[in-house]
């Protein structure tokens, strides 16, 4: 826009104010993005010499899935039961690799990514026209396809109900083995680094602030010149390649897939995780996996259907605000914290 | 000057136009809610559309815009066919407009807003080129700051815009429209909502507006376009009933008959 050339508008734009940040504001705005990310998570890494590995390491797992999940209802406004799918695409991608074709585990977790891209670059071109219950139902369809494209269709290849079991054939990696449990939890540990922060940068980008403005006026971003069905089908990809990323590092924790995780019986868990964390929030991922994992390996012990539990949290943490465990702690945590962790769109 | 089906354009309004519908009708079931328009915008003029509620202002609009797609009729934009262009083609032309609800993005800052429409406007809009740029990167813009002081929303740049005002959702949006720089801007209704001064205040705008680009605005009330337009538009059920200076159309028997025993000008 060129306004120089009349003098009221000269004027105007002499009073604006020169907001240039400093070197120093902006190496103190890098740090406080990081501390933002690594503080939790280190303290979930360290949690990993006093608490159960395993435990840390599905939880980890768990809120992978999870970013995937609520970047699509957070971000782009998407309810999806169809998340076991997706999670299965990336589990099995890995299976098939280390059990017809190769040893290397990371090649497996490159096989896996592959594969939940594809499966969701093809249904996302579909899917992300429809919008709110007929994406929700659709997606679930397309979870009880993949569980019987995988349990009978396939069987041949995947072995059915029996599963794929690699465990013994994943060879040894001279730098992060991953055969080894805690060089495994290492890694898992800096995957969900490294997503948290590519998660966090999004929402500071250009594409970050259109994946929410079509959430709340899809007509708008049109008649801004954006072209929405590329965002959407960006966002949708991104995300459940995420979710494929946690099925092949399930798998790969596990040494074992099954079609068992395609269940659609199974398909509300991330949706619940999600909101029970707080739907849109940075945390809530994590914090939402803490609970619910927590709770499955606590009250499990105790008693037997821990669901029960968990429905009963999600109903009270519904009833105190729909903010979900992070979105009611988060004005706490930030009166305390606040001014060393860099803001975000939560 | 007069318009409406059956009229013919006059030689130099041809010659000079920036947009022309040609026979544009829309209908939804029965209901012709644009019948057979005929209308031209001429380069750099500040054109008034007015009408009592249902006449097809709006959905003459939805048409230009591509909103909606007409059933006939075709319009064509600097002499190039765009009847049925999607609405990023003829964003990307320069055509901008903002809607009779506010049309704003609630969970996003003002500022946030604003980037988004500046961004497409002066960027490359493709999906690696969003991903690699921030929002951040461009909240000290000049363009945007002085938009932001230009509708009086400076100190509210910050504010998540579910939180504004009707009033001032309505200054972003217009500040949306203006931060993009389009050759043609068209205004829905803007001064729905607004008070008194905020109409005067945003009047001076586009009045200022006006030296820079096309501007075309939709409105019910017609003492809101006095001494802002150049050409005023008089629809009525679905046809242009009048089309000229802004005097001359008010006093026209047809526009005083049909339009004023519906709705008394204000």
């Amino acid at each position: 826009m060129s306004n120089t050339c009349d003098p009221a508008m000269r004027d105007l734009e002499a009073n604006v104010p020169s907001l240039k940040r400093t070197l120093a504001e902006r190496m103190l705005g890098t740090l406080k993005w990081w501390v933002g990310i690594l503080v939790p998570f280190g303290v979930l890494g360290l949690a990993g010499w006093i608490l159960p590995l395993p435990f840390v390491m599905e939880v980890l797992i768990f809120s992978i899935y999870t970013m995937a999940c609520n970047f699509l209802l957070g971000r782009l406004g998407f309810i999806s039961f169809g998340q076991p799918a997706y999670l299965a695409a990336g589990a099995y991608g890995t299976a098939f690799y280390l059990y017809y074709f190769g040893t290397d585990p990371y090649m497996g977790i490159v096989a896996g990514v592959l594969a939940g891209f594809v499966v969701s670059a093809l249904a996302g071109a579909v899917f992300v026209r429809l919008r709110s219950d007929y994406f929700a139902l659709v997606n679930l369809a397309l979870t009880v396809i993949v569980f019987y494209m995988l349990q009978k269709v396939l069987a041949p290849i995947t072995h059915g109900d029996n599963g794929l079991w690699f465990l013994d054939r994943m060879r040894n990696t001279p730098v992060l083995d991953i055969t080894n449990p805690r060089q495994l939890a290492l890694l898992i540990w800096l995957v969900a680094v490294a997503l948290w922060a590519f998660y966090k940068y999004i929402d500071g980008t250009i594409f970050g602030a259109c994946c929410l403005a079509t959430k709340t006026n899809e007509d708008k971003v049109k008649f801004l010149g954006y072209n929405d069905f590329a965002i959407r089908w960006t966002g949708f990809v991104l995300a459940n390649t995420t979710a494929a990323l946690a099925g092949s590092l399930y798998g790969i924790y596990f040494g074992f897939v099954s079609p068992e995780m395609a269940s659609a019986a199974r398909a509300a868990d991330p949706v619940v995780v999600t909101i029970l964390g707080g739907t849109g929030t940075l945390y809530g991922p994590l914090v939402g996996a803490l609970a619910y994992v927590g709770m499955k390996d606590l009250v499990s012990r105790l008693v037997g259907n821990w669901e029960f539990f968990v429905g009963l949290l999600l109903v009270t943490v519904m009833l105190a605000g729909e903010k979900g465990i992070w979105g009611t702690l988060q004005p706490i945590a930030q009166r305390w914290v606040g001014r060393w962790v860099s803001e975000s769109r939560e | 000057m007069r318009g409406g089906p059956g009229i013919a354009v006059p030689k130099e309004a041809q010659e000079t136009a920036l947009l022309r519908a040609e026979k544009l009708t829309k209908r939804f079931g029965k209901l012709t809610a644009v019948d057979r328009v005929d209308y031209v915008l001429r380069e750099g003029e500040v054109a008034g559309i007015v009408g009592p509620n249902g006449a097809g202002k709006t959905t003459f609009f939805n048409l230009l815009t591509g909103y909606h797609l007409p059933d006939e009729g075709s319009i064509l934009y600097q002499g190039e066919e765009i009847t049925r262009a999607t609405p990023q083609k003829r964003v990307a032309l320069g055509l901008m407009r903002t809607f009779q609800l506010t049309s704003t993005f609630d969970g996003l800052t003002v500022l946030d807003n604003l980037v988004l429409s500046y961004f497409r406007a002066n960027r490359k809009a493709t999906i690696p080129s969003l991903l690699r740029n921030t929002c951040r990167a461009f909240y000290n813009d000049h363009d945007i700051g002085t938009l932001l002081q230009m509708f009086e929303l400076d100190h509210l740049r910050h504010r998540m815009v579910r939180h504004l005002s009707l009033g001032e959702k309505r200054r972003l949006e217009i500040a949306m429209a203006i931060v993009a720089d389009p050759k043609v801007l068209l205004l829905d209704e803007p001064f729905a909502g607004l008070s008194e001064m905020e109409i005067r205040s945003v009047v001076g705008i586009l009045r200022e507006q006006a030296r820079r680009r096309t501007i075309v605005v939709i409105e019910h009330k017609v003492s809101h376009l006095e001494g802002l337009v150049d050409r005023l538009t008089v629809m009525h059920e679905g046809r242009i009933i009048a089309d000229g200076e802004f005097e001359e159309c008010l006093r026209d028997p047809e526009v005083r008959r049909s339009y004023w025993r519906v709705s008394e000008v204000t």
